[in-house]
């Protein structure tokens, strides 16, 4: 079997008393793009610091290309660090920010130097920016200049501690593309780390999304997005109506469930074990859905609460049970339909998912 | 008008700055110019002869003293307080609260007894020598007292507060992620400090600097006591010819000449912080 470029081995890390990571193991492999997502709070900035070096770990172990690095200091691992806020060098200029590694480790003469910095200068479209100094540039451009001062260095990995936070929403989405075209372009191995679902479904080759201090789920985005494993990646990841339901049967690709006064049929996601007779938690994609006038198979009957048209997308409002369920359409609705319309709200097979409700789950608005 | 509007909580402090530092300053200016009579009475009479006499090779190296005074001053309190205020302000902040209190303590006892109990420390019959003539070290005791270097540790020991809390407030604005950048970027921690440290914390180490240079120029009665008038320094000089000199003009210029030698360096200090938004006077 091909080594992983780093392997992630029961990692254990306190502060104080605060239990942050919690045995947490996985490899990252060579020339992906992995994001670690998560809320606020779960853990995973200060795991990609444990990576950098910038924090130790309890117990576990980190191992780079199969050797130990998790004794070794910051400035002898072979990875590099995008910061949060950049981090650049407000005394130097653009040159002498990008020049610092090669030089603080004189692993190039400056004639190297020299052509180096106007690769990854080129690379992150900022040649003739050398002169500036940080202060002098916009948000975006220090986010290139950073990258720029990590990728010089050759790491085996650039770790990326969500560098896009501080942009606005347009320049957001357009470094999000940059982001990932760098990161094909060089091939370096990124670890990414983001509260945002959009970016990391954007980006990444896989995605680790961390609660609590666990990984609770790493496979591809579109596994992710259509398969979560448990209550809490289903709710993190893409927006969902959450339904309480009853398991009447269960078959081998569907079960039956029942909504209110709506009995219907869910495909099975393989995943989880559901007992006939018990409560489980229905999860289906708002975008997925699709409201008609007309009787439909295999369908919630509702009343329309409100109707909201905002660009190319069109939000419904339906009561379904008592319950408020919200859709999503993009394309032109079947029929023309205003708050208090009886309708009928079908779904895309793959968009719905039954999972069994876990302790402390509420059933609530989404 | 705008502008007055805006301004008229500072009328008070203009106010009280003009009748009590500009309209006094005005008087030792123009006392400069003025002769005064065998009993050291001011007379009415225009004269350049005190400014010769400032320029006087003679009277020119009390400055030169008094300059390489507070230039080493500046230099030993830097040096020493540097490591004080960093490890101060990566302390957690409980021992740094008590930190700074103790740096700060001293400034309850008055100076002049601060300065007696350096003498009892240095002094041929002091702790020091006693001490040391008890072990058996020495037979004699060391002559610590009455030299420039004495002059120096008291007038460092005194002024090295002003340096600690100015490099303090500049270690502690520092971003700290600019240091782990460093480290990140495969710099070691001697390479850290005189890339990025040093150079970021510049403006507090220029604003300590001054904060004890500018005093350092003008204490006099550190130097009369532990370097018993041995070199003579522009303080001394000023405060002998005001009381025993009776020369109040001479002295009115030796003062104006100072505050010359103050406003340069303050100036230099200004290019230095400049980039720095929050300043020392300005």
């Amino acid at each position: 079997m091909k080594q992983p470029l780093l392997s992630l081995v029961n990692i254990n890390k306190y502060f104080g008393d605060f239990h942050v990571l919690k045995d947490i193991s996985f490899d990252i492999e060579q020339g992906e793009f992995l994001t670690l997502l998560g809320p606020s709070g779960c853990g995973k900035t200060t795991l990609l610091r444990c990576i950098a070096g910038l924090e130790s770990i309890h117990s576990g172990d980190i191992l780079l290309n199969g050797s130990s690095i998790k004794d070794m200091a910051p400035n002898k691992r072979n990875v590099n660090t995008v910061f949060q806020n950049y981090a650049l060098f407000p005394h130097l200029n653009v040159y002498d920010n990008i020049a610092y590694g090669p030089r603080v480790k004189k692993s190039m003469t400056e004639a190297e130097l020299k052509e180096r910095a106007a690769n990854v200068l080129e690379l992150v479209q900022m040649l003739g920016y050398e002169k500036r100094m940080p202060h002098q540039l916009s948000g975006g451009q220090r986010q290139r200049i950073a990258i720029a001062r990590a990728l010089i260095n050759e790491p085996a990995i650039l770790l990326l501690d969500e560098p896009l936070g501080a942009l606005d929403l347009k320049l957001r989405k357009h470094m999000q593309t940059e982001l990932a075209q760098l990161q094909k372009k060089t091939g370096t191995t990124f670890v990414y780390v983001t509260h945002d679902q959009e970016e990391a479904l954007n980006m990444s080759d896989r995605i680790v999304v961390i609660d609590q201090g666990e990984v609770q789920q790493l496979g591809s985005p579109r596994d992710i997005y259509n398969n979560p494993v448990n209550l809490f990646v289903t709710t993190f990841i893409g927006d969902r109506n959450m339904m309480r339901v009853r398991v009447l049967e269960t078959e081998a690709t569907h079960s039956l469930v029942q909504f209110g006064e709506n009995v219907v049929s869910i495909r099975n996601s393989g995943q989880h074990q559901l007992e006939v007779g018990r409560e489980a938690v229905l999860a289906v994609h708002m975008d997925k859905m699709r409201v008609s006038c007309h009787e439909q198979p295999n369908a919630l009957v509702g009343e329309v609460l409100s109707v909201h048209y905002s660009g190319s997308q069109i939000r419904i409002r339906v009561k379904v049970a008592d319950r408020q369920i919200t859709v999503v359409e993009y394309q032109k609705i079947d029929c023309e339909c205003e708050k208090g319309d009886q309708v009928y709200v079908t779904w895309e097979d793959h968009g719905a998912i039954l999972l069994p409700p876990e302790d402390g789950w509420a059933e609530g608005e989404v | 008008m705008q502008t007055l509007k805006r301004n008229i909580l500072a009328v008070p402090i203009l106010v009280w700055l003009g009748l009590f530092v500009g309209i006094p300053l005005v008087f030792v200016f123009v006392l400069s110019f003025l002769s005064r009579d065998s009993l050291g009475t001011i007379v009415f009479q225009f004269t350049w002869e005190n400014w010769q006499r400032v320029f006087d090779p003679i009277y020119l190296r009390v400055f030169r003293n008094s300059l390489l005074l507070a230039f080493l001053t500046g230099l030993v309190t830097i040096v020493v307080g540097y490591p004080v205020a960093y490890i101060t302000s990566n302390l957690e902040p409980k021992k740094r609260a008590l930190s700074i209190g103790l740096i700060m303590l001293p400034f309850w006892i008055s100076s002049l007894l601060r300065t007696y109990g350096w003498m009892i420390l240095l002094g041929n019959a002091g702790i020091i020598n006693n001490v040391l003539r008890a072990l058996g070290i020495i037979d004699k005791p060391l002559p610590m007292m009455y030299k420039f270097g004495t002059t120096l540790v008291g007038t460092a020991y005194m002024l090295i507060p002003f340096a600690i809390v100015a490099i303090f407030n500049s270690v502690d604005k520092l971003d700290r992620s600019l240091l782990e950048a460093s480290y990140d970027l495969g710099a070691n921690k001697r390479q850290t400090f005189f890339n990025i440290t040093l150079p970021l914390t510049l403006p507090g180490i220029a604003g300590g600097f001054t904060l004890v240079f500018i005093p350092a120029l003008g204490l006099f009665y550190v130097s009369d006591l532990l370097g018993g008038g041995n070199t003579i320094f522009l303080g001394n000089m000023i405060n002998t010819q005001v009381t025993r000199g009776r020369n109040r003009p001479l002295a009115a210029a030796f003062s104006i000449a100072m505050i010359a030698v103050v406003l340069l360096v303050i100036s230099i200090y200004g290019r230095i912080a400049k980039d720095d938004a929050e300043g020392l006077f300005l």
